[in-house]
C-alpha cells in the first residue's frame, strides 16, 4: 500500500492552494490586518510544485477552520462538508460513507488515511467510523478525492480517497481546554497542550472524551446505542537541518457502545507512526514512514477481533528533466488478524497473517509550455489472495488560460479481497448456509473522468467533475443448490456501471462572507454477470441517492461574532426505501477575547427525527439536537 | 504508450508522444497557447500586499524624501516575482500626501531614492555584499532569502506550513533610522543579526 498521501506534508499545501477559491481581490487584501494576511494559506512555488495528477482529479479540501465553523463534533460529521461524498448516519455511531456510489455500512471502495495511516479494516475493507477520531481543533485539513486514486494512493482507492491530516506540533503550541454539553452530544471535553523541548523540537499531547446519546427506532423507542469514547495522543516534530523533518506521533483510544443484551460492544486500540522527510533540493525529496496500529473490538454474540498492522512506505520525488518530474515508491504491509468466532458465524481460518507489497512510478510532464500536462503512472501490487494487480492511470490537465483548467483521466483500480469476501462462514461449522469465497477475485474498476475548473475575477470558483465507472467482478452471493436460495457462497459474480456529476460553486461576496454550494448527481446500476445466479446482493450493495444538494454560508458578523448555516437535501434511496430529506445545521460563535470561544450549535433542526439509511425495520432515526461549547486557549 | 515505430529509448519516446499529443490538440490549443502564463502565485500576491502595508506602517527620516509630496519608492532588485501585480496594487494609493511608486533595479548602483527594497531570490549569492553596500541608508530591506536577517537585512518573509511569517531585525531598522509600527512588529518574530 502506498501512502504518498500520508507523506503529503510537502505537496498538499500546493494542491490545497490550487483548489481553494482564488485569493480575495487586491482591494480586499489591502484592507486586511497583518494578522489576517499571515493567516492566509499560500503556495510556495519555489519549493513545492503542484502535484498535477491531483489537479487533474475531483478533489475537495475541507480546512480545519471549515470544520470548526460547521459545528461538526466528529470526523464523519465533518465529512458532510465534502459534497462529493455520500455521508449517511446509520445510527448513533455507525456511518455509511463513500464517493461515487455503492454506499453501505460496509462501504468498501474508499481509502481513508489519518496522518498517513490507513484506517480501513482488512476485515471488510471498510472503516469503523466510531473509533476514528482526533482533536478536531488540531485538524489541518481533509482532502476528499472522488474517483480512483489507486496509482498514487494504493489499494482500495477505487471510488475515492479521504486524507485527514492534523497540524504540526509547531502549529498547535499552547494550551486548549474545551467543554461541550447538549442533547445528542451529551457531554464532551478535550485538553491539548503544545510546547517546545528545544528550539527545533516541538510536541503536543491531547486527551478527549465524549458521551453521545442513542438514536431512536421508527416506533419512537430507544435504539439503546448510546456510546462513550476516550482518546489520547501525542505528536513530536523535530526539525533537523533545514529541509529535514522527523515526526513521531501516536494515539490510544477506547470506546464502549451500548447494545441490547447483557454486554456492551467495546473497542480499543492505538498506533504509533514515525515519519522522516528530507528535502533534497527544489522539487526533490525523500519520505519514509513506518507505523504500527492495533485495533481490538469485541461484539458480544458476534465476534472478537484483534488486528495488528505493520506498515512501511518510501517515496522519492525528483525532476528528470525540465518540466518532467518522477515520483516513485515502495510499500510493504503485514497484517495479523485474530478472530474469536462464535457459533453463529466464523472467519476461517480464525487467525491469519497477510503480507502485501507494492512498487509504483508516476511521471508528470509538460507537453506544451506550461499549459498542458500529462501524468502517467502505474502501481504494481502483490497480495496473498490474488497475487499481482495493476493500477495504471493517465491524467491530462490543460490550463486553458489564467483561470480555467480542463482535465480528463482514464484509470484502473482494484479492490483486493478482504476477509469478509474469502473467510466468512455462517454458521461456524458445516453445513454452511453462507460459505467463504475461495475463488473471490479483486473487484476491478475502469474509470473515465472529465472535469473543468474556473476561478473567476468576481471571486466565484466553479468546479465540475463528471465520470463514468465500469465495474467488474463485484462481490455476489452465488446459490450453491439452485433454485434453493441457500446455501450460498461468496463469489465475484456482479458487474456494474455508474455515472454522475459533481458540481461545486464557491463565492466570497465580501471579505467576511463565504458561500458554498454543492450538487451531486449519481446513477448506479449493477447486474449479475452471465452465468451468475445471484439475485439479492445487488439490491443491498448500492444504496445511493440520485441527487444531493448542499448550501453553506459562513458569515462573520463582526470580529467577535460568526453565524454559519448549512442546509442539505438528500434524495430518496430507492433500494432501501429511505425517504428523501432536508436538514439544517446552524452555528452561532462568539469570540469576545482572544483566549475564549463560545458557540451554540443546532444540528438536524428541521425535523424532530429523521432517517438517513437502511430499510424499515433495521432503520434508526436521528433526533434534532443542540449543544453549547466553550473553549479556552492559554 | 508507444507513439510510433521510429521512436527509440525512453526519452525519445516521450518526445514522440509529446508531438503526437500536440498534433492531436493543436486545433484547440490555439486559444490556450496564446497565453500560457499563469497569474503570479498567491504567495507573491500576499507578499506584495505586505510591501504595500510596510509603506504605511514604517516611518522614514524626513531627509529620506526630497519633498513633502515626494513618493515612497518600492524597489525590486533582481528577477521580479510580482510582475505587474504590485504596480496595480499601489496604483493611485497614497500614504498621507505621498504617492507610491514601483522601481526595478538591475544593479546595486541604480538603487537610489528607494525606501522599500525587495531583494529577489535570484540575488541570493549577492545578499551580503548588497547589504554592506546599503548599510545605514534609510531603506527597509526585505527578502525571501533564508539568511537575509542574519546577514543584516531588516525583514525576511519566511513560509511556515504554507503561511507567511515575518522575521524582523529591529536593531538594523533602528540603525537605519526607520521606525516600524507595532502593527507590523506585533505579529512578527523579532530576531537579531546573529540568529535566523
Amino acid at each position: 500500500m502506498l501512502l504518498i498521501a500520508s507523506l503529503l506534508g510537502g505537496s498538499s499545501p500546493t494542491l490545497f492552494a490550487q483548489l481553494r477559491p482564488p485569493l480575495p481581490s487586491a482591494s480586499t487584501l489591502k484592507k486586511m490586518s497583518m494578522e489576517e494576511l499571515m493567516d492566509i494559506q499560500v503556495t510556495s512555488v519555489s519549493k513545492r510544485p503542484e502535484r498535477l495528477s491531483e489537479v487533474a482529479s475531483a478533489i475537495q479540501v475541507i480546512t480545519g477552520d471549515d470544520v470548526r465553523r460547521s459545528g461538526a463534533t466528529s470526523l464523519p460529521e465533518a465529512l458532510r462538508l465534502a459534497s462529493n461524498l455520500e455521508v449517511a448516519q446509520v445510527d448513533a455511531r455507525q456511518w455509511a460513507i463513500t464517493a461515487r456510489g455503492f454506499n453501505n455500512v460496509f462501504a468498501d471502495k474508499m481509502l481513508v488515511l489519518m496522518d498517513g495511516r490507513t484506517v480501513y479494516t482488512p476485515l471488510y475493507a471498510g472503516v469503523y467510523w466510531d473509533v476514528q477520531d482526533t482533536m478536531l481543533e488540531d485538524l489541518d485539513r481533509i482532502e476528499v478525492i472522488s474517483g480512483p486514486g489507486a496509482t498514487q494512493w494504493g489499494a482500495n482507492a477505487v471510488n475515492g480517497v479521504i486524507n485527514i491530516t492534523t497540524r504540526s506540533a509547531k502549529e498547535t503550541q499552547g494550551g486548549l481546554i474545551s467543554a461541550a454539553a447538549g442533547t445528542e452530544l451529551r457531554d464532551a471535553g478535550a485538553v491539548r497542550y503544545g510546547g517546545q523541548f528545544s528550539p527545533n523540537v516541538f510536541f503536543r499531547v491531547y486527551a478527549k472524551y465524549a458521551d453521545r446519546d442513542e438514536s431512536v427506532r421508527t416506533i419512537n423507542q430507544s435504539a439503546n446505542d448510546a456510546w462513550h469514547t476516550l482518546q489520547t495522543g501525542f505528536r513530536l516534530d523535530w526539525e533537523g537541518v533545514p529541509g529535514d523533518l522527523l515526526t513521531f506521533q501516536g494515539d490510544a483510544y477506547k470506546a464502549s457502545i451500548d447494545q441490547f443484551g447483557p454486554d456492551n460492544t467495546t473497542a480499543n486500540g492505538g498506533n504509533v507512526v514515525g515519519r522522516w522527510t528530507r528535502q533534497l533540493g527544489d522539487n526533490s525529496d525523500i519520505k519514509v514512514q513506518v507505523y504500527y496500529d492495533r485495533t481490538h473490538r469485541r461484539i458480544p454474540g458476534s465476534f472478537t477481533q484483534t488486528l495488528d498492522t505493520y506498515d512501511f512506505d518510501l517515496q522519492h520525488r525528483r525532476p528528470l528533466t525540465a518540466g518532467n518530474e518522477l515520483v516513485c515508491g515502495f510499500g510493504y504491509r503485514l497484517v495479523q488478524d485474530d478472530i474469536v468466532n462464535t457459533p453463529a458465524n466464523a472467519f476461517l481460518p480464525a487467525r491469519v497473517g497477510r503480507e502485501s507489497f507494492n512498487v509504483f512510478a508516476q511521471d508528470d510532464f509538460n507537453l506544451w509550455t506550461d499549459a498542458l500536462h500529462l501524468t502517467v503512472g502505474t502501481k504494481l501490487e502483490h497480495n496473498d489472495y490474488t497475487g499481482f494487480e495493476f493500477d495504471p492511470s493517465a491524467r491530462l490537465a490543460w490550463k486553458v488560460d489564467k483561470v480555467q483548467t480542463l482535465w480528463g483521466a482514464i484509470s484502473r483500480a482494484v479492490r483486493t479481497p478482504s476477509r469478509i469476501d474469502r473467510d466468512l462462514y455462517s454458521p461456524a461449522t458445516p453445513p454452511y448456509r453462507v460459505a467463504g469465497g475461495t475463488q473471490v477475485v479483486s473487484e476491478k474498476l475502469v474509470a473515465y473522468e472529465l472535469g473543468y475548473r474556473v476561478q473567476m475575477q468576481s471571486g466565484v470558483a466553479v468546479s465540475l467533475a463528471t465520470f463514468l465507472n465500469d465495474y467488474d467482478d463485484l462481490r455476489s452471493l452465488e446459490p450453491l443448490n439452485p433454485p434453493r436460495a441457500f446455501p450460498v457462497q461468496t463469489s465475484s459474480g456482479l458487474r456494474g456501471r455508474s455515472s454522475g456529476a459533481e458540481l461545486t460553486v464557491e463565492w466570497q461576496p465580501t471579505s467576511n462572507w463565504r458561500l458554498h454550494a454543492g450538487w451531486t448527481e449519481l446513477r448506479v446500476h449493477s447486474e449479475p454477470q452471465p452465468g451468475n445466479l445471484d439475485r439479492g446482493t445487488r439490491d443491498s450493495i448500492a444504496r445511493d441517492p440520485n441527487h444531493q444538494l448542499s448550501l453553506r454560508s459562513l458569515l462573520e458578523l463582526s470580529p467577535h461574532w460568526e453565524c454559519d448555516a448549512d442546509l442539505r437535501y438528500i434524495a430518496p434511496i430507492n433500494m432501501s426505501s429511505v425517504p428523501g430529506y432536508a436538514e439544517l445545521n446552524l452555528r452561532l460563535g462568539w469570540h469576545p477575547v482572544k483566549a475564549w470561544d463560545f458557540s451554540i450549535v443546532g444540528q438536524n433542526l428541521l425535523h424532530s427525527q429523521h432517517a438517513e439509511f437502511n430499510p424499515p425495520g433495521a432503520r434508526r432515526e436521528l433526533q434534532r439536537s443542540v449543544y453549547g461549547k466553550a473553549a479556552w486557549r492559554f | 504508450m508507444r507513439a510510433s515505430g521510429t521512436c527509440r529509448g525512453l526519452g525519445e519516446r516521450f518526445r514522440c508522444l509529446r508531438w503526437l499529443l500536440v498534433l492531436l490538440l493543436v486545433g484547440q490549443l490555439e486559444i490556450g497557447a496564446a497565453d500560457p502564463t499563469r497569474p503570479i502565485s498567491d504567495e507573491y500576491q500576499i507578499k506584495a500586499v505586505f510591501l504595500f502595508n510596510f509603506a504605511q506602517f514604517v516611518e522614514w527620516p524626513t531627509d529620506a524624501f526630497a519633498s513633502a509630496q515626494a513618493p515612497i519608492v518600492i524597489g525590486i532588485f533582481g528577477l521580479d516575482p510580482f510582475e505587474d501585480y504590485l504596480d496595480e496594487l499601489v496604483k493611485g494609493e497614497h500614504v498621507g500626501s505621498r504617492p507610491l511608486l514601483v522601481h526595478r533595479y538591475k544593479t546595486r548602483e541604480e538603487i537610489a531614492g528607494c525606501h522599500i527594497l525587495f531583494v529577489s531570490r535570484s540575488e541570493e549569492a549577492e545578499v551580503r555584499s548588497l547589504l554592506d553596500h546599503l548599510k545605514r541608508r534609510p531603506i527597509l530591506t526585505i527578502s525571501d532569502v533564508d539568511t537575509f536577517t542574519r546577514e543584516g537585512g531588516i525583514i525576511r518573509f519566511a513560509t511556515e506550513n504554507g503561511k507567511i511569517r515575518l522575521k524582523i531585525n529591529v536593531e538594523v531598522a533602528k540603525a537605519s533610522g526607520l521606525a516600524i509600527s507595532s502593527k507590523i512588529l506585533r505579529p512578527a518574530a523579532l530576531v537579531t543579526a546573529g540568529t535566523k
